[in-house]
């Protein structure tokens, strides 16, 4: 994440420096989450159901789930508290849980430090990924390719042209 | 001749935007060398990038600033009390480009709307009168359309929306401008390719901005001794209360002087303030020109917030101008709607990754989500109004210090009673005019990081008032000017950057005269 993004997102200041390992609670030794399938699993579906786009494939869903392990390993502190909040997860049942209740839990942690080092960084990655793009319909950069004004930018025609200047 | 002598006492001009990019070009012009001390980068058209994160990183003013105060940017953004740039050309680089003048009564606020408990309002020191034919001139600068003969840019998709529900509101003042934008060819630069990136600097160069018309203009007289990265934290003066030099941290991080025979001071109301609370001495404790203690105080920043509104068909809102649509209908001073002043209904546009950002901060959710889902049938607007000047809004300076070790600004902001009136109001009519064409669904979006910076030098005819005189010059020091918005005396409806060009122009024709007239 760059340095500018941290600016808006609120209640996480441990999204900081980009690190590689992410220790486990589950076992002894140096510990990956990356490992740790079960992990990912759960953090996937918190994010599906706070974050909920059914026509999302998984990949837009697991590169955000990267950018949050990222995020989360910045220092011991900023990752004793992740692995403290996926911990709690599985202790409150939540693999378990149907969408309303999991959404109901979702809502019972919103205001943790856990909770929104997921939701700002889902805010400023998930919405930033070209896939994403794609799918809501956005077809970003355009100068390379001559603007939008031969792409269709006065192309709505559910309405009647307005009059452009003041009567 | 472009290299000033660092102790050659020249006209020394502190940012490059709208202001004193402007007064740059004027004087220089007009024959008066000039050194420009800009505290950002000198990026080219080239440089800038068609990404709403990767731009923001690129040109965002994110030196620390901290924030106080009942606002919702305090909590939601609290260390980007407003969204500016840090770069050559400032803050007229990412500006959206809407130019409409400040009305008559908007210059006599305190007279039209009477005392309101908990405003300082008064009246400005000079008329539209005064500023019409400086409002002719900055309007031919711009190139804004609708005016001077410049023809009105096309109607996008997004403006199709919007004017389709004022016209059947029942408003009837709306267009595609005055936008800062050419709709064809002019002074040089081409028509726009309706390329959708505004904010993010216009690689096309059709939208005007000092970078592309006023400092290299400026540069090509010979006169200007442009200096990037030059960082200004001090303004001195001699035993006589003048002026006499800036104390700037160069590119390396060393500490420069430039004597000054003048100092005009542009940084944004924000910074402008901050520099002034920053340059305080023996004679000047509470900070230089600030006897009145007016110096950051009355800090407005326009009503602001914005409507997003979906439909069950594809709008596509980011393709085209982002804010090229006005309606003025609701400008006016009407106190039967509940509140003084009025404000502008303007078109706006955000890709996904600022409007997840922005939309509702801090929301989540399947809400959330189906709001984000439906992007492409979208439409937008901003609404931008009169906020009221308050004594207790203001800038000073933070327990908090930057990478030089100075302290920043704080900006501290509460919505005064009239400001919450008017976006309640503001609100309704933006749901009513998308609702008459269908929308399935509307969102009331706070207002965003302040763009709109103004009033903390506020220009006053009494002396006890206010900063600055009528010219902006300051009350206590006869050779230092302010010229950017921190000289509102009030922020009217209108965005400010056409009056704040409009206002450098007069200036600088000003402190022309008097330097040739070796008052100075």
């Amino acid at each position: 994440m760059g340095v500018s993004r941290r600016f808006v997102l609120q209640g996480s200041a441990a999204a900081t420096a980009l690190a590689t390992t992410m220790p486990s609670f589950a076992r002894a030794g140096t510990i990956n989450v990356a490992d740790d399938p079960e992990m990912k699993a759960r953090l996937m579906r918190m994010v599906k159901v706070a974050f909920p786009h059914g026509q999302f494939p998984d990949s837009c869903y697991e590169r955000n789930c990267d950018a949050i392990m990222g995020a989360a390993s910045g220092n011991p502190g900023q990752i004793t508290m992740f692995m403290q909040g996926m911990h709690d997860l599985k202790d409150a049942g939540f693999d378990d849980m149907d969408d309303a209740a999991a959404l109901a839990h979702l809502q019972s942690i919103e205001g943790t430090p856990f909770f929104q080092l997921m939701r700002g960084t889902t805010v400023l990655t998930l919405y930033n990924d070209h896939e994403v793009w794609e799918i809501l319909g956005y077809e970003g950069a355009s100068f390379d390719q001559g603007g939008y004004i031969n792409r269709g930018f006065n192309d709505l025609d559910w309405l009647p042209d307005p009059r452009i200047t003041e009567l | 001749m472009n290299a000033i002598a660092q102790d050659e006492a020249a006209v020394v001009i502190v940012g490059s935007g709208a202001g004193g990019g402007t007064m740059a070009f004027e004087l220089t012009k007009a024959g008066i060398p000039c050194v420009l001390l800009e505290a950002g980068k000198h990026f080219s058209i080239d440089d800038w990038v068609n990404d709403e994160w990767e731009a923001f990183g690129q040109m965002a003013w994110l030196d620390a600033r901290t924030t106080s105060g009942s606002w919702r940017v305090a909590t939601d953004f609290s260390g980007l009390p407003a969204w500016l740039v840090k770069a050559v050309g400032g803050t007229t680089t990412h500006w959206a480009g809407a130019t409409p003048r400040f009305l008559d009564y908007e210059f006599k606020a305190r007279s039209t709307y009477g005392d309101v408990e908990g405003a300082t309002l008064l009246d400005w020191p000079i008329t539209l009168e005064d500023m019409a034919p400086y409002y002719d001139a900055a309007e031919k600068a711009i190139g804004s359309t609708h005016v001077h003969g410049r023809p009105p840019l096309a109607a996008n998709n997004n403006y199709k929306v919007f004017a389709n529900g004022a016209e059947r509101v029942g408003y009837t003042k709306y267009a595609t401008g005055p936008y800062g934008t050419n709709a064809e060819p002019y002074d040089g630069r081409p028509g726009s390719i309706h390329d959708g990136f505004n904010f993010q600097g216009d690689k096309n160069g059709s939208k005007w901005s000092t970078l592309v018309r006023e400092v290299p203009r400026a540069v090509d007289t010979g006169l200007c001794d442009l200096r990037p990265e030059s960082h200004v934290v001090k303004i001195t003066h001699d035993a006589s209360g003048k002026v006499n030099a800036v104390i700037y941290v160069d590119k390396d991080g060393n500490l420069q002087r430039q004597a000054a025979k003048a100092v005009c001071v542009a940084g944004n109301s924000i910074e402008t303030a901050r520099l002034l609370l920053l340059s305080d001495s023996s004679m000047f404790p509470n900070g230089l020109a600030n006897s009145s203690d007016q110096v950051g105080r009355n800090y407005m920043r326009h009503l602001t917030g914005s409507m997003y509104a979906w439909f069950d068909k594809p709008v596509n809102m980011h393709r085209g101008e982002t804010m090229a649509g006005i309606i003025k209908d609701e400008v006016t001073h009407n106190p039967d709607r509940g509140f003084v002043g009025g404000y502008y209904m303007e078109t706006l546009a955000l890709g996904p990754a600022f409007l997840a950002a922005f939309i509702e901060p801090g929301a989540w959710g399947p809400e959330f989500a189906n709001w984000m889902d439906h992007y492409n049938k979208m439409a937008g607007m901003w609404i931008v109004g009169e906020d009221m000047p308050q004594a207790t809004n203001r800038v000073t300076l933070s327990s908090t210090t930057d990478q030089w070790g100075l302290p920043v600004a704080n900006v501290h902001f509460d919505d005064h009673p009239n400001d919450i009136a008017m976006r309640e109001y503001a609100y309704e009519k933006a749901e009513a005019l998308y609702n008459a064409v269908g929308a399935v669904g509307t969102h009331r979006t706070p207002p965003y990081p302040s763009t709109h910076n103004l009033g903390t030098c506020r220009m006053s005819a009494n002396p006890e008032d206010g900063v600055v005189d009528k010219w902006g010059r300051a009350h206590d020091v006869p050779n230092l000017f302010v010229s950017d918005g921190s000289v509102m005396t009030t922020g009217a409806a209108a965005n400010p950057t056409l009056t704040i060009v409009a206002h450098a122009i007069r200036q600088a024709e000003y402190l022309a005269s008097e330097l040739k007239a070796g008052n100075i």
